[in-house]
């Protein structure tokens, strides 16, 4: 086993390990390998994956430098390189609207790419050239800071599973077509397209981001949905959209996602599915749904209420629920419809499997401690309820307190957890 | 299996009920392991669903990659990995640990690992042995995986593709040339040595950003671009090349050409270099800026000097420069000073404009030793006292110039003390 001191034992490794290892150093490392010796002179032109970022060149004082040296390390090494290239990243803050990106793109077009990351600096956006629709075989697509333009021709990408567009400048049905037109998408992340009313039509599709400022999410044809994660934004136009919308938002979003598993909403989006939301005549299930986090959720408003109630109860599996209230409410001394909580909360259900409870940004409001007691009532299984007050509570901290250890619980592991001093 | 009676069936633990397997490794030995260890590894599960290596009469066969020692490491890592109740910290310090081995068995796992298909293990390994690559110096590298240093001095001084646009690998590159410069004139008496030691402590970066007005770069074929565009090369066997330089939005004009090649160099030449640089401490190089001229005449008389007839020259428009823009190519002059490039025609300056570019060179040499701050804002307000400096005889030649072995020995120096590992 022991050879001769002077033996290498890496250079003969096959192509495909030292491809591994060089796809693990940074990429100008990985070309400095060039002058180890002969048989590492072009181990580095072959590798398929590149990652070019803005250390790929000595930082510079002046940016221009740094944007000419970065366009040029690119261009060499495209240049240079020999065989496919399957994955290209390119990452930086010096370039943005560069026209040789266009000539990059148009190379690796060529190349059979499949996953392209293109993630621009700050200011003049980048327009997407008509060759990137040509590639094929794209199975995972990136832009950030791009302005995306098919031509009329385009057909989808067919082999598209994972799409991300942030910040990009895209026309509404654009995106609608889009995603239809990719049958295989099963990512989707969209963020900070502004004011898009969406209809969501992908059959295969199972993880959904979205941030922004939408008008309308449809999910429409989305039957294998697994994870949701929806942000949705306020603006003054959007505010009025939904005084005057009249569909149910709940079933329009929630309708068709028997496999949901996983459902997170940001900001608006309560609000957003209290919406025309009537507690439903026929129930649907989610069987499949163990973990929901709403986030500023305002206990004031009683539809609001109503949408966490809807999903609790019929989703029978539920594990873990996060919620958290919304921190400007004062704590109001007048609260309407408390009495639904004796007349109309369904009283038999039973959340089977619900074992983990995370109530933050809580302000005392006394829909929040009816919600409480409604959940330690009625989860046989509880073993955490961890309760956080609002940092804007000082003096109902007591009386919350007082209020909680009066509660009753059906499930004798259950631990309340109260989090005083949060930093 | 051993025939067993049914009471012993009964008695027997679940434990020792365990299946076991065979495996031979390349040299004919045969090791017997529990099955469920083994199929961690794909190739060996693929073979046991084809019937292999239940008994010893029909081991499996590992791959001729896979020794012994190797094996018994495979099977370690196997053997923690496939317990499923581990968490992700577990694994991971578990890792840390078991990558500790010296180089030659990390290669040899790698090797190993991946003749077994076992992923995980070849991605642990490769990210070691990235590790062990990644910042490294290549004499470290070379150290540490026993490569030898074989590149022949042809292929060593063949220019290295730059696209790092690393100072170093084109000092190196310059430094490679000299040599091989050296190789084809063996046999020339070589000159007196010199002492003298720079003490400028300046990076290389930032005294060659400066003399390239910190907007243009250079790469080991001698290809200089401008921040007017322009191309400047090298000519075949390094006769001449140009020096452009521009203002404002005037097209750019060259004011000296000289002869050159690539002129940092090793110990020997050093020597050599720091005599004549002494000599001519006090008559450095100049840089002046020039207003427009007729830039296509200048282009003509390049061509006609061009040797090689590779010579690519052109203007063109400067955008927005309001700082004088020194242009020059890194390519020092030759050492022998001698030899004058045979198609040169510009011998003869005029004593005005001898004078005027002593001045200029005394000026730059005074700059160049001032604080980098300092020399910006001196060009920012030279730059509006020397505009109406006329030129009119804009091409020198400046072979026999003390400015041009000045700069070459200040880089020399600086090369060797940042590039010394490179030496």
């Amino acid at each position: 086993m022991d050879s001769a001191f002077g033996h290498d034992f890496i250079s003969d490794l096959p192509q495909s390990i030292i491809e591994t290892i060089l796809t693990k150093l940074p990429l100008r490392d990985a070309v400095r390998t060039s002058i180890l010796s002969t048989k590492w002179r072009y181990k580095w032109a072959t590798i398929t994956q590149l990652a070019f970022d803005d250390k790929c060149v000595t930082p510079s004082h002046d940016r221009a430098v740094a944007e000419i040296n970065l366009v040029k390390f690119v261009s060499r090494f495209l240049f240079l390189h020999d065989g496919p290239i399957h994955k290209f990243t390119l990452s930086t803050s010096y370039l943005q609207n560069t026209p040789e990106i266009d000539q990059w793109l148009l190379f690796l077009s060529r190349k059979d790419i499949k996953q392209l990351v293109l993630e621009l600096g700050e200011g003049e956006l980048f327009r997407v050239p008509s060759c990137l629709f040509t590639c094929r075989m794209l199975a995972r697509l990136e832009l950030v800071r791009c302005e995306f333009d098919p031509p009329p021709t385009f057909r989808g990408f067919l082999s598209l599973k994972y799409l991300n567009l942030q910040q990009v400048l895209v026309a509404p049905e654009v995106v609608e077509s889009l995603i239809s037109s990719c049958p295989l998408l099963e990512s989707l992340t969209l963020s900070y397209s502004d004011s898009l009313a969406l209809t969501v039509r992908a059959p295969n599709l199972k993880y959904l981001i979205l941030e922004g400022e939408f008008k309308d999410i449809c999910l429409e044809n989305t039957p294998l949905l697994v994870a949701i994660s929806v942000a949705m934004y306020m603006t003054d136009d959007i505010a009025e959209h939904f005084e005057h919308s009249s569909s149910c938002n709940f079933e329009k979003f929630l309708g068709g996602v028997p496999c949901l598993e996983r459902l997170i909403g940001h900001i608006y989006f309560t609000k957003y599915l209290s919406i025309g939301n009537d507690l439903g005549k026929v129930p649907i299930m989610y069987p499949r749904l163990k973990v929901i986090e709403l986030y500023q959720v305002s206990f004031e408003d009683m539809k609001e209420i109503l949408v966490i109630l809807r999903l609790i109860v019929n989703s029978p599996n539920l594990q873990e629920l996060h919620i958290s209230g919304s921190s400007n409410t004062s704590a109001a001394t007048e609260c309407p419809d408390l009495e639904f909580w004796e007349m109309e909360c369904p009283s038999d259900c039973t959340l089977g499997q619900l074992k983990t409870v995370k109530m933050t940004d809580m302000s005392a409001v006394p829909h929040e401690m009816k919600f409480i007691r409604f959940l330690l009532g009625n989860s046989p299984l509880l073993e955490v309820m961890s309760i956080t007050p609002s940092i804007y509570v000082t003096d109902g901290k007591l009386n919350m307190l007082v209020e909680l250890v009066r509660l009753r619980r059906a499930s004798s592991q259950a631990e309340i957890i109260f989090i005083q001093d949060q930093i | 299996m051993y025939p067993m009676s049914d009471a012993d069936r009964q008695v027997i633990k679940p434990e020792i009920m365990k299946s076991y397997i065979w495996l031979q490794t390349a040299d004919d030995s045969l090791q017997e392991v529990e099955q469920e260890v083994a199929t961690f590894c794909p190739f060996i599960c693929h073979e046991i669903h084809k019937g292999m290596g239940s008994s010893k009469n029909y081991p499996i066969s590992l791959p001729q990659r896979v020794n012994p020692g190797t094996l018994s490491l495979i099977l370690d890592y196997c053997r923690f990995h496939q317990v499923s109740g581990r968490s992700n910290k577990e694994r991971k310090s578990y890792d840390e640990k078991f990558i500790r081995m010296d180089t030659k068995r990390l290669c040899e796992l790698t090797s190993a690992a991946d003749s077994l298909q076992l992923r995980p293990l070849v991605d642990l390994t490769s990210r070691a042995l990235a590790r062990m690559i990644e910042g490294k110096t290549p004499e470290e590298i070379r150290e540490t995986f026993h490569l030898p240093d074989d590149l022949t001095e042809e292929e060593k001084l063949e220019p290295l593709r730059n696209f790092a646009d690393d100072p170093r690998i084109r000092l190196l590159n310059t430094l490679y040339a000299r040599k091989r410069k050296e190789l084809k004139e063996r046999g020339k008496p070589k000159s007196v040595e010199v002492e003298g030691e720079l003490v400028d402590d300046r990076s290389v970066d930032d005294l060659l950003s400066f003399i390239n007005g910190g907007t243009s770069t250079v790469d080991s074929f001698g290809i200089r671009t401008t921040p007017c565009g322009l191309v400047l090369k090298r000519l075949n066997h390094g006769q001449c090349c140009s020096v452009f330089m521009g203002i404002g939005e005037d097209l750019c004009t060259p004011i000296w050409r000289r002869s050159d090649s690539k002129g940092v160099r090793a110990s020997k030449s050093k020597k050599k270099n720091r005599r004549r640089k002494d000599q001519l401490k006090h008559a450095p190089m100049s840089c002046s800026t020039v207003n427009s001229t007729s830039s296509s005449n200048n282009a003509i008389d390049i061509h006609k000097e061009s040797n090689g007839g590779d010579f690519i020259c052109h203007n063109s428009k400067v955008h927005n420069h309001s700082v004088p823009v020194l242009c020059e190519t890194l390519k020092l002059q030759d050492i022998e000073d001698d030899r004058f490039a045979p198609e040169d025609e510009l011998d003869d300056l005029d004593p005005a404009m001898k004078e005027i570019i002593d001045r200029e060179v005394e000026d730059f040499a005074r700059r160049l030793n001032s604080d980098w701050h300092e020399r910006i804002q001196e060009l920012l307000s030279l730059d509006q006292e020397r505009r109406p400096l006329p030129i009119t005889r804009p091409i020198y030649n400046l072979r026999s110039s003390p400015c041009a072995s000045y700069f070459r020995t200040l880089l020399l120096a600086l090369s060797v003390q940042s590039g010394a590992s490179y030496a």
